[in-house]
């Protein structure tokens, strides 16, 4: 049930909703852990000396200096575009917006429900992702100025 | 296409506690040879113990749903010709089996049940006796006409990645009756229909996989009545 093969791309939508809203969501976990690091992890609520939160610092950057941590960063940027976007999406397909209007059935006519505009939207997320993980792949590791 | 079709069918029986297993047949392939066509020569010439069910062979009744190659399909419905030398049969998923290729409807009909498929009067005395008829425009009959094909062949519900994931959740087909009343002009349920499923397992639980209007063999596009039915509960 969770690899669609044999389903329209509604239900790829679904799944890869799903699983990009789970990743983003223990990302944003991480990211407030990895930044909270930066500024000296839970001893700033001491107000640490200046010498320890730089030593601090140094570690962090250090550690985060690696391109597994930067390919992970550009697969989020795929992800949160993805899902930003095919939310908008079906939040106009919950409003009953950009669908086709109920009729008489027509012998092999597409659902109603899988509109051009919908579709049209869900292959734009999928585009715009692409870009916008490639605008991070540059951003990171600077693939496009060498 | 001439020659043998190779059924692989699942074969399982609950109550005799053996494990479930994968069992290959050959049958002879003929022109116009549906999947219902194939399984029912396996019980009548191969192996009589094969659990099926089915009815009307014309895709009416609805009883004949199975998977067939992964998509929820009427075995009556589907040529073989159009799935090539080797088929996979299984019991349509979210139904509990029963045996074989048979599958418990009566959660799926307790579901239908529970949105009330009834019209619903206010003058109850007037549909019970009626003096006329309740007449409509072609506008009004356009909004509901197309919902009310369902055959309750339950291959929407077996297809819901969501009734997999939440069991209480109603599944497609008895939203899509819901709606099919609820915008019915002769219907007077209003906010009593839509409060049925108003809840945390109700409605608000469809994310739009789309599978049910995929699958659908009379294109009654389930997944459209739920959002039409999802935007009525927010307009109120």
């Amino acid at each position: 049930m969770l690899v669609p093969v044999r389903y329209s791309v509604e239900r790829w939508s679904y799944t890869l909703q799903r699983v990009t809203g789970v990743v983003v969501t223990l990302y944003f976990v991480l990211h407030v852990i990895e930044t909270g690091n930066f500024v000296g992890g839970p001893t700033v609520w001491y107000v640490p000396s200046y010498e320890f939160a730089k030593a601090y610092y140094e570690e962090v950057k250090e550690f985060l200096h690696n391109p597994i941590f930067d390919v992970g960063l550009v697969v989020i940027g795929w992800m949160v575009a993805f899902h930003a976007i095919n939310g908008i999406r079906l939040t106009l397909a919950h409003f009953g917006i950009t669908l086709g209007r109920p009729s008489r059935v027509e012998p092999e006519s597409p659902p109603k429900s899988f509109s051009t505009l919908q579709r049209a939207i869900f292959w734009s997320s999928i585009a715009l992702a692409v870009f916008a993980a490639v605008y991070s792949l540059n951003a990171l590791m600077g693939v496009f100025a060498r | 296409m001439e020659g043998k079709v190779v059924f692989t069918v699942f074969r399982h029986d609950p109550s005799a506690g053996a494990r479930p297993r994968y069992v290959s047949y050959e049958v002879p392939y003929r022109s116009g040879m549906t999947v219902l066509d194939g399984l029912l020569y396996i019980k009548e010439r191969i192996d009589h113990t094969l659990a099926i069910r089915y009815s009307c062979r014309m895709g009416i009744c609805g009883s004949c749903g199975v998977k067939v190659n992964g998509l929820p399909r009427l075995a009556c419905f589907t040529q073989v010709s159009e799935l090539g030398r080797s088929i996979k049969v299984e019991p349509l998923p979210n139904h509990p089996l029963v045996r074989d290729l048979v599958t418990d409807f009566s959660t799926f009909f307790a579901k239908h049940k529970s949105v009330k498929p009834w019209l619903i009067r206010k003058d109850v005395e007037e549909q019970e006796n009626p003096t006329g008829q309740y007449l409509q425009s072609d506008a009004e009959l356009e909004r509901y006409i197309q919902f009310s094909y369902c055959i309750s062949c339950g291959l929407c519900y077996s297809a819901c990645p969501v009734v997999t994931a939440l069991p209480e959740f109603p599944g497609p087909q008895a939203l899509a009756w819901l709606y099919r009343f609820y915008v019915d002009s002769r219907d007077h349920g209003g906010r009593e229909r839509l409060e049925i499923l108003d809840r945390a397992t109700g409605i608000w639980r469809c994310h739009f996989a789309g599978s049910c209007s995929q699958v659908c063999p009379k294109g009654v596009d389930p997944a459209l009545a739920i959002q039409l039915l999802r935007r009525a509960l927010i307009r109120g």
